[in-house]
């Protein structure tokens, strides 16, 4: 098998959420033969339980695979796969920066989406070759033809050769691999210059330290080299290279163009961060490779263990996931109510929900999160400036000069019935309406900024529930803007519980402290005495609920044979306790803290 | 000492809200279940020779529904078998209309000298909703049948439409029949029961009416003389149930029969719930238990603390100290911090105070250690 760089074709398939990515990808590698169709599971790629659950990719699989091409020549295809969300841009841009080209998967029933857009702009940005395929072509509602005039005319690649295919049921997916020849350029770069590898993700093992998943641009690596990165002082020797096939499978080195793994008893994940360059030590070359774009944590959330003693393994449990998740950030934390913490920041409300749940499911640990805010920008009557993620750290008011929040530009690209109920609801979002445009006669782009806050809650649920799931939505940060903004606090039987308090926008305190307190009513279980919720805003009630004491919890009758029942009764309970936590006299569910999101239903 | 209790599976039909070990179907095989209780009573003899008998209650079931002489065999096989003491609270259930003058003649010629009724609620259509066999009118009957005799009387709490007024006419049917003892339940529906349905289906009171019902009921039989000694049970004064006591002093009975449960040497232990199994048991020598458990250590403390807390006397701190060989106020610091303002403090005793005798799991709760 020749292997030299005009045989290989670095590729990654882009798509809106559900329009097929995973499943071509498993037909990829099924056609290739590197899994036989008896023995594969479902979606190969999405190999973390959550991601096969929730039906999204996260992180970044990288495959191999051998083609034997229509011309009689074999072919070296790596694939690397990018997460779908719009909240993991970051880790699209990551993997786009490893390839030459990539594979616009669209959905023949529902045309370019926005995150068909937002994910073909990312490409092309990174000068990728765009090769559109037209997917769920044996769908009844399949509109092959129009998918493709969109593509031509919202984005502007040609479409009139695309592959047309079902990837569910195979049929055409050979085109596919044809066409990954033809249309994706072979990697440049020469194995006679200095070694460069882009670092693009990577994890920790237990036995070979971290494993650095890399893209090599120029040069060679092999068992032995000595290698360092351009952010690091530090040297290692080589001691494992390999490819994926798609799992892991030594190699003797690996060279200009190629996708694979080196291992370098490397200890810490600080050495080597993702986006760096790594050369070799011998023969150094003289720049590194354009980086990433830090990826900024947006939305940012209080972490606490259940069970407070178990502190020190959910600091454990979080710097594992950090080590191949840039985007996620960790402090240290300390609540009256909760505890010690941490506050970590997420790129999204989808990235803190999966960051949540890998705790839960592979550590086995149970935390409280409380609601998420965003970072604000607060200048103080002192001239100074501070910048607040926790509300529990806003200076008194008395102190406070002014405050900016975070805005975003948003592209809403929705069917033209739904834009009245969509200008409705970013109204109530203190958007500001900036364009429309008429992308064609099915399609509108609405064009609004809004405050980040107002997005952090319910806004896509509300959005696709006004729009019967048609409307889709992206975001980019645009910077900040001066608001009239308060904390609102709330008192759990006359004391402040800091978990609980949010900053809110002045006009909207009096609703959300109201619907807050109805929620809380709602979740706190009720207990021996009568419990006050009340809203503040500056120690000012602004809203206030009650939850009853109950009246009755004692079992009618305890004779004989009803002591081991009641003991038995009384141990459940004492179970169900565990998931409480005792704020001064008041037990809460662990989940109050989080249900206090669900509250901005626009009634 | 200790208590027996004996279990009579048999009755004529079931109540609504029955989840009882009692078998309208069976009753045909009461004579020889009464053959092998007795040998179960001598079995058990001889397993505890030492225990020394005050107290014995005959339940079910409806141990009136079965013919007397079996009753009566049951309490001379037992004294026979056991020492009892001269004094014993001797307590046979009744349900009116079951009930006749040689039955309670037979029941006194033993040594029966307690006897508690199943009235439930003093209204008809109530009781035929619930399935009873008897009217307001055969309660009255009945306790007349039994005019001076220690009595005792059953009256429930949430059934369908009920409220306060109803049950205070219930309890002054029991008082006019001369009772001296009231036990007032919570109905509790249990899954399986046909009343379970109508709970599913929000016909029954809800935790809050009851509450208020039973709050009232229990200001209604202050004025009557009568004293709350458990959550559940009233009486007037020198008429509180020994054997009932007993379990709350978490006190040793052994239990005969049917499902009968027991608490003797530190092991709890259960009988089958099934009639012919029972027989098999005993018939072939073999244990009819299906479950022993020996509790001790924290698991005893609880329970003393458990059952001693039902009670308006509360529990005995000094009692708890020499029995478990501890120190209760050292022991349980932090939780008395915490919930001593549900509870007070009366010399020795530590009780849970009168408004939160119906709250208390949460207090109980708080003892466990984990």
């Amino acid at each position: 098998m020749s292997n030299s760089k005009e045989n290989v074709r670095n590729f990654c398939i882009v798509a809106h959420i559900d329009h097929g990515k995973s499943t071509l990808a498993d037909r990829l590698m099924e056609k290739t033969g590197q899994v036989s169709e008896r023995d594969m599971e479902e979606q190969l790629l999405d190999s973390m339980d959550l991601e096969r659950e929730r039906g999204i990719t996260i992180k970044l699989t990288p495959v191999r695979m051998f083609y034997k091409a229509k011309d009689g020549k074999e072919y070296v295809f790596n694939l690397i796969d990018t997460p779908g969300h719009v909240d993991f841009t970051y880790e699209v841009s990551r993997s786009l920066k490893a390839c030459e080209g990539a594979i616009l998967i669209v959905d023949a029933t529902q045309g370019v989406q926005a995150q068909t857009l937002a994910n073909a702009y990312l490409a092309i940005d990174n000068d990728l070759e765009i090769m559109p395929v037209i997917n769920k072509v044996d769908l009844a509602s399949a509109r092959p033809d129009e998918a493709a005039r969109e593509l031509e005319d919202i984005l502007g690649v040609d479409a009139s050769d695309a592959p047309r295919i079902s990837a569910k049921t195979g049929f055409n997916v050979e085109e596919v691999l044809e066409q990954i020849i033809t249309k994706i350029p072979a990697p440049k770069g020469s194995e006679s210059e200095p070694l460069k590898a882009l670092i693009f993700d990577s994890y920790y093992d237990n036995f070979k330290g971290v494993i650095c998943f890399v893209r090599i641009m120029d040069g060679e690596v092999k068992v032995g080299t000595k290698i360092k990165t351009f952010m690091s002082d530090k040297q290692f020797d080589v001691t494992e290279v390999g490819v994926f096939s798609p799992k892991m499978q030594v190699k003797d080195s690996l060279s200009a163009g190629e996708v694979g793994y080196i291992a370098a008893s490397i200890k810490s994940i600080e050495d080597t961060a993702v986006g760096d360059t790594i050369t070799s030590v011998d023969n150094p070359a003289k720049e590194p490779l354009s980086g990433y774009k830090k990826a900024l944590p947006m939305v940012f959330s209080g972490v606490f263990p259940l069970d407070g003693s178990k502190f020190n393994d959910l600091k454990d449990a979080l710097l594992k996931l950090k080590l191949n998740d840039a985007a996620l950030s960790i402090e240290p934390d300390n609540s009256a109510a909760l505890g010690f913490g941490f506050r970590c920041g997420f790129l999204g409300l989808l990235h803190m929900d999966v960051i949540q749940e890998r705790i839960e499911r592979e550590f086995d640990l149970e935390i409280i999160t409380t609601a998420p805010s965003v970072s604000y920008k607060v200048y103080k009557t002192d001239g100074t400036q501070m910048i607040i993620e926790n509300p529990t750290h806003l200076p008194p008011v008395t102190e406070i000069d002014y405050m900016e929040e975070p805005v975003i530009n948003a592209s809403i690209f929705t069917p033209p019935d739904y834009v009245g109920p969509i200008m409705e609801l970013c109204q109530y979002k203190r958007g500001v309406y900036k364009d429309m445009v008429y992308l064609d006669k099915t399609r509108v782009e609405l064009k609004y900024t809004l405050p980040l806050n107002e997005i952090i809650y319910d806004f896509f649920d509300s959005l696709k529930s006004r729009t019967k799931g048609y409307a889709s939505f992206d975001y980019e940060i645009s910077g900040y803007q001066r608001s009239d903004l308060v904390k609102l606090d709330m008192l759990l039987n006359g004391d402040i519980c800091d978990a609980l308090s949010i900053i809110v926008h002045k006009d909207k305190a009096y609703e959300r402290g109201r619907q807050i307190a109805e929620k809380l009513k709602d979740v706190i279980p009720r207990q021996m005495f009568e419990i006050p919720i009340q809203a503040a805003v500056g120690g000012k009630i602004i809203a206030r609920e009650t939850v009853k004491a109950y009246r009755k919890d004692v079992l009618a009758k305890c004779y004989g044979g009803d002591v081991t029942r009641k003991k038995k009764l009384l141990e459940k309970q004492k179970e169900g306790k565990k998931k409480m936590r005792s704020i001064g006299t008041v037990e809460i569910p662990s989940e109050a803290f989080i249900s206090i999101l669900k509250t901005d239903n626009d009634r | 000492m200790a208590g027996i209790y004996v279990h009579v599976p048999f009755c004529k039909q079931k109540c609504t809200y029955c989840d009882f070990a009692s078998f309208p179907r069976e009753i045909g095989k009461a004579e020889s279940y009464f053959a092998c209780l007795y040998r179960e009573i001598e079995g058990r003899a001889k397993q505890y020779p030492s225990k020394i008998i005050d107290t014995i209650y005959i339940g079910g079931g409806t141990p009136s529904v079965v013919d007397a002489k079996f009753i009566a065999g049951a309490i001379r096989q037992i004294k026979k078998c056991f020492t009892v003491k001269k004094d014993a609270e001797i307590t046979i259930e009744l349900n009116p209309g079951t009930v006749d003058q040689d039955k309670i003649k037979t029941y006194k010629s033993v040594g029966i000298n307690r006897f508690s009724l199943g009235l439930q609620t003093g209204f008809d259509d109530q009781l035929k909703r619930l399935n009873r066999v008897h009217t307001a009118k055969d309660f009255l009957l009945c306790c007349n049948m039994l005019k001076g005799e220690n009595l005792s009387a059953d009256i429930l709490l949430g059934l369908h439409d009920q409220d306060l007024e109803q049950v205070k006419k219930s309890v002054d049917l029991a008082l006019a029949g001369g009772v001296k003892h009231l036990s007032v339940y919570a109905l509790t529906p249990e899954v399986g029961t046909p009343i379970y349905t109508d709970y599913l289906n929000g016909e029954l009171l809800s935790d809050d009416e009851v509450a208020d019902i039973y709050d009232g009921i229990r200001e209604y039989l202050k004025e009557k003389g009568f004293d709350r000694y458990e959550v559940s049970n009233f009486a007037k004064d020198g008429y509180y149930s020994k054997h009932n006591m007993n379990y709350w002093r978490r006190g040793e009975y052994i239990g005969v029969g049917v499902s009968a449960s027991s608490f003797c040497d530190g092991r709890r232990f259960t009988n089958t719930f099934s009639v012919d199994e029972y027989m098999n048991a005993v018939i072939y020598n073999k244990s009819p238990e299906i479950s022993s458990d020996v509790i001790e250590g924290d698991d005893a403390k609880f329970e003393f603390i458990m059952l001693a807390l039902r009670t308006t006397k509360g529990l005995n701190v000094k009692e708890y100290n020499k029995l478990f060989d501890a120190d209760f106020d050292i022991e349980y610091k932090t939780v008395l911090d915490k919930k001593m303002r549900f509870m007070e403090r009366d010399g020795e005793n530590l009780k849970i105070k009168d408004e939160y005798l119906y709250v208390q799991n949460d207090i109980i709760l708080a003892f466990m250690k984990n």
